[in-house]
């Protein structure tokens, strides 16, 4: 791009049709491959600017999709490879990173896949690409170390103070209620899982989290996440016990016990 | 749809669950990695656990599936029977390899 001349200021010089600036100008050709060249490009060793601002804007929405792809593995392969890259190219383009961390691209896609007609014939695609976003956010979650046995059997010996407990849980952890079988489709995809035992129509709850550098995946009762969502939400351990009664399969002593013994606790405040 | 959940309840299952959690059978072995080895060529592009490239010790640096510079912890005794399409024995490694053409 070559700078202001003498004359004109340079924010008008800058400033085209629509009022965009260069830059934004030179955004918006990138993800759409209608828009013109940008003017004013040059090149170093005279090639056709346009021929090499084509291949810039190609790698820019294929690397994006290539990042998608490895984001969501099990949503590409329920879809296929070729279908994948080119709803993620629509996506990429609707919905370009809004932040310079590659790692963290993909919020907002099962929200997309949600509302892409072409994906409405695989009904549980838009939650596989929910639940790989949350596998993604259980991976890049802070650390925190587990509550100490000690604090646990301190609140054991004053029995009166454990409604008003206060649990504070892994910044990993998060939960997914689906009315299909993601969790049983993501082991299958992964191996783990004969796919021919999977009824992707049976509604699943579970849990996301990360144990030292990897990412689980626990299938679980709704009750487990009401559980867990009233604890984030700030509540007590009464208060969130009693908002997962609700749940005739919930069991209060095996949901705390997988807790614990994923580290999940990280720590137990209100013992007096 | 909130029930009433006593005292006494909230006791039986904290304790419960204390108890479930230390006894061996369900402790998660995870956090220890005395039972782990590091296995080379078996992590998939960006999933390694460390050492990838020349110069990076960094967890998710590999770039391409089977990487044979790239680790990932494995249960012990188990890296040698995981294929790896790019090893020259066809199974995870040890020790880094070049992989095969």
């Amino acid at each position: 791009m070559r700078g202001g001349g003498a004359g004109a200021g340079l924010s008008e010089r800058l400033r085209g049709a629509g009022g965009l600036t260069v830059e934004e100008r030179w955004a918006v050709a990138l993800l759409d491959p209608e828009a013109p060249t940008p003017p004013d490009l040059t090149s170093w060793n005279g090639s056709d600017p346009g021929q090499r601002f084509a291949v810039y804007r190609n790698n820019v929405v294929v690397s994006l999709v290539e990042s998608l792809a490895q984001t969501f593995p099990v949503t590409c392969e329920l879809v296929g490879e070729e279908f994948f890259r080119a709803m993620g190219r629509e996506f990429v383009r609707a919905r370009p990173p809004r932040s310079t961390l590659l790692a963290r691209y993909g919020e907002g896609f099962a929200e997309f896949v949600d509302g892409f007609p072409p994906a409405a014939s695989v009904p549980y695609l838009a939650d596989m690409a929910r639940l790989e976003m949350h596998c993604l956010a259980a991976l890049h979650a802070a650390d925190a170390d587990p509550a100490a046995p000690q604090v646990l059997e301190a609140a054991l010996r004053e029995p009166e103070c454990l409604p008003a407990l206060r649990l504070r849980l892994h910044p990993s952890l998060r939960c997914l209620r689906s009315e299909f079988a993601v969790f049983s489709l993501w082991d299958a995809h992964r191996g783990e899982l004969e796919i021919s035992q999977v009824n992707p129509l049976a509604a699943e709850c579970g849990w996301i989290l990360r144990s030292g550098l990897e990412v689980r995946l626990l299938p679980m009762c709704a009750g487990d996440c009401d559980f867990v969502e009233a604890l984030a939400r700030g509540n007590s351990f009464g208060e969130a016990a009693e908002a997962a009664a609700g749940d005739r399969e919930f069991d209060l002593g095996r949901c705390l016990a997988t807790l614990l013994r994923w580290g999940m606790v990280t720590s137990v405040n209100g013992i007096k | 749809m909130n029930r009433k959940v006593t005292p006494a309840a909230l006791a039986l299952a904290f304790s419960t669950a204390v108890t479930l959690a230390a006894s061996p059978a369900l402790a998660a072995g995870d956090k220890d990695k005395g039972d782990k080895e590091k296995c080379y060529g078996v992590a998939l592009a960006g999933k390694n656990d460390c050492k990838a490239g020349p110069g990076t010790t960094c967890s998710g640096s590999s770039n391409r599936d089977y990487q044979g510079n790239a680790w990932k912890y494995v249960p012990k005794g188990t890296c040698k029977e995981i294929p790896s399409p790019t090893s020259p024995t066809g199974k995870g490694q040890l020790q880094p390899f070049q992989e095969k053409g």
